[in-house]
């Protein structure tokens, strides 16, 4: 799926960069240089997301924000910056932003997380709890599996996980993805840990024969197959 | 040596001490004057005695006996004057029959000077002083009088000065009790101002009553400290911040660059260079995300995200979530929670960050065998992570919690920022606990020792 997406970052080096990055994955980019010229874009025009930097002259990331958010205008919007702090984090996102990543990011992770975003847009609360993905069937609230109608035995934590990836089967979710939202963690610990959860949940949901349903996007992170 | 005995004083002994000390003094002051009193009064009262039996046995010139029935007469008109009607008078003869007098002992009284009791039975006396002199001829005259003014007067005495003394030493108490009370509750107030900071609550302020007293004026000063503290933590988060953007924005552009030569390299040789490049510029950048998160941890902010949780729940499951990652690295982790800890009050996120860290370590540089377990301790909670490696030698140990204190030897080439155990040091002081290295002989113990609040 091609994006339309509004970058809005100040430094030029590495707006070139990103964008050319964004680009090069097949999306289209608008690159402005502080908020004023971001409202104004988002005015004029519709973008599927935008991409925004915190600290900036003239109008601040914050304050897009909440002036876009004041005035009834819900584009998803994904905060890229260098404040990495617990509370600036909190500040982000009660300012109105759906996601928060610190800087520097790569191109691939920043694009899953805005395509979570947008997904999670589309998302339903009234769906129902079990969860598809090919022949892969989870229910998070009674903590089971099946593959192909057998049932699977998982511990805990990776039925967590193998939910995250039904629920977003098809996209990349990147290990800060996973580690955020199944592991619930505020940091990025230095071991391989959710590389060996998935290890141990293929190898569950491959036990009884089938392919292996997760494809690893090497660098990035993992994907459920649809 | 007083002065130093004197600033060692806590202000419930100080107030203990100001009213023992008054105590006795009042005591002492209380006995003196009833000493006095009564000293005073015997004293006007055998002047009075003497110069009665003077009048009694006055000779006119050139006489030299006294008649009996001149005695008595003279007996008789003292009796009879106003002045003098209240004093006991009594002529006993030679064979100690009694001649004349107004007062009927039940004893003999000595020569000289002597006290009365009530319980010598002279009618109408409690308490009194007598003369017996040599009245010539084998007489003896006795002059008694009473040195109380009206009976029951010693009890009387006592109800005024136990009304009197008693009220005052109420007074005084409740005064020094009031004062070391008030004194306790001004400096409570500032008290719990200071632990609310050291909580992490900068902005709470010592209470101002508005009286410009002397508290007031403390306080006052003492908030002014605080503002002015809170103004420059407000600038050096400022400073980190600008440091966060003015660092990471130009690796971030270099990370970007680097990348796309990854990307774009033509011929191997050219690729790995490059690869290599993105390597340490990726290490760079966690080193810096590990600062970061230290200078964070430190501004004590997280603090107010303090949350009440199960302690042990949470060790358990840490602990037990890196099992299989354990078991990934050939590793074999046993998790011994000993005690249950319901209510520890602190970061949900910081504690699974050291633990993870910590058994990342031990994964990293340890033996075969990593145990997790926490116990009851003094100070409150003891989390160890032990394994069985090469352990780090007592001298290196305070190196190792160093900021960038890594060991070279073995270390250096499983990688690392260093910054890990100085991240879970400040970890441990964030919850007014600390971080230990021991040995597990062989091995290494880390313990993170909490306080439970």
């Amino acid at each position: 799926m091609s994006l339309h997406l509004l970058l809005v970052e100040d430094d030029a080096t590495y707006a070139h960069g990103l964008a050319a990055d964004l680009i090069g994955l097949g999306h289209r980019v608008e690159h402005v240089f502080d908020g004023r010229l971001a409202l104004a874009a988002i005015d004029r025009e519709q973008y599927d997301a935008v991409i925004l930097d915190r600290m900036m002259p003239r109008l601040d990331g914050l304050s897009v924000v909440e002036m876009l958010r004041a005035s009834g205008i819900t584009v998803p919007i994904v905060m890229l910056t260098a404040l990495s702090m617990a509370s600036d984090k909190v500040d982000g996102l009660e300012a109105g932003a759906d996601d928060y990543v610190v800087k520097p990011v790569d191109p691939h992770e920043l694009i899953a997380r805005v395509q979570a975003v947008i997904r999670g847009r589309r998302w339903t609360a009234s769906e129902s709890d079990t969860i598809r993905a090919g022949d892969i069937v989870v229910s998070p609230t009674s903590f089971r599996a099946w593959r192909a109608g057998q049932p699977i035995t998982l511990a805990n934590l990776e039925l967590k996980l193998l939910a995250e990836l039904a629920r977003h089967a098809g996209e990349v979710l990147t290990r800060a993805m996973l580690i955020e939202r199944v592991w619930g963690y505020d940091f990025e610990p230095e071991t391989n840990i959710v590389d060996v959860y998935i290890r141990r949940l293929r190898m569950k949901l491959t036990e009884q024969g089938g392919a292996d349903p997760i494809e690893t996007v090497r660098g990035i992170g993992y994907s459920l197959k649809p | 040596m007083i002065g130093a005995a004197i600033r060692r004083l806590s202000l419930r002994g100080l107030t203990v001490g100001v009213l023992a000390l008054f105590l006795i003094a009042t005591v002492a002051t209380g006995i003196s004057i009833l000493t006095a009193n009564r000293v005073t009064v015997a004293r006007a009262v055998d002047r009075r005695i003497a110069v009665v039996a003077d009048l009694v046995l006055e000779r006119d010139a050139g006489e030299t006996r006294l008649p009996t029935p001149l005695l008595l007469t003279r007996i008789a008109a003292l009796s009879g004057q106003r002045d003098t009607g209240d004093i006991g008078l009594l002529l006993l003869g030679a064979d100690n029959q009694r001649l004349g007098g107004n007062i009927a002992p039940r004893f003999t009284l000595p020569m000289g000077w002597s006290d009365l009791r009530r319980r010598d039975g002279i009618i109408g006396l409690s308490h009194g002083r007598a003369l017996v002199r040599d009245a010539g001829e084998g007489r003896r005259l006795a002059v008694v009088a009473e040195t109380e003014p009206f009976d029951s007067y010693r009890a009387a005495r006592t109800r005024i000065y136990l009304i009197g003394f008693g009220s005052i030493i109420l007074i005084v108490i409740g005064g020094v009790v009031a004062f070391s009370m008030l004194v306790g509750r001004r400096i409570g107030d500032q008290r719990a101002t200071v632990e609310a900071i050291i909580a992490g609550d900068i902005r709470h302020r010592v209470p101002v009553s508005g009286s410009d007293d002397e508290f007031d004026r403390q306080a006052a000063a003492f908030n002014r400290m605080l503002d002015r503290i809170a103004e420059l933590m407000e600038a050096m988060r400022g400073q980190s911040n600008d440091i966060a953007h003015d660092l990471r924005t130009p690796l971030s552009r270099l990370r970007g660059q680097l990348a796309h030569m990854v990307a774009d390299a033509r011929d191997p040789v050219q690729a790995e260079r490059a690869s290599a490049a993105l390597a340490q510029c990726d290490a760079l950048l966690a080193m810096f995300a590990a600062l970061l998160r230290i200078a964070e941890i430190e501004t004590r902010q997280r603090q107010a995200g303090f949350a009440r949780f199960d302690l042990s729940t949470l060790v358990r499951d840490t602990a037990s979530m890196m099992i299989p990652v354990a078991e990934d690295a050939g590793r074999r982790l046993g998790v011994d929670v000993n005690i249950v800890v319901p209510d520890f009050t602190g970061d949900r996120q910081l504690l699974p960050q050291a633990l993870v860290n910590l058994i990342g370590n031990a994964i990293k540089y340890g033996g075969d065998t990593i145990t997790v377990s926490l116990d009851a301790s003094e100070e409150g909670v003891s989390l160890h992570v032990v394994d069985n490696g090469p352990g780090i030698a007592p001298e290196d140990r305070s190196q190792a919690l160093r900021r960038f204190g890594r060991l070279d030897t073995a270390r250096e080439a499983v990688g690392g920022h260093g910054l890990g155990l100085p991240l879970v040091e400040a970890i441990a002081r964030l919850h007014r606990g600390r971080l230990t290295l021991g040995d597990a002989a062989p091995g290494l113990v880390v313990s993170l020792i909490l306080p439970r609040r």
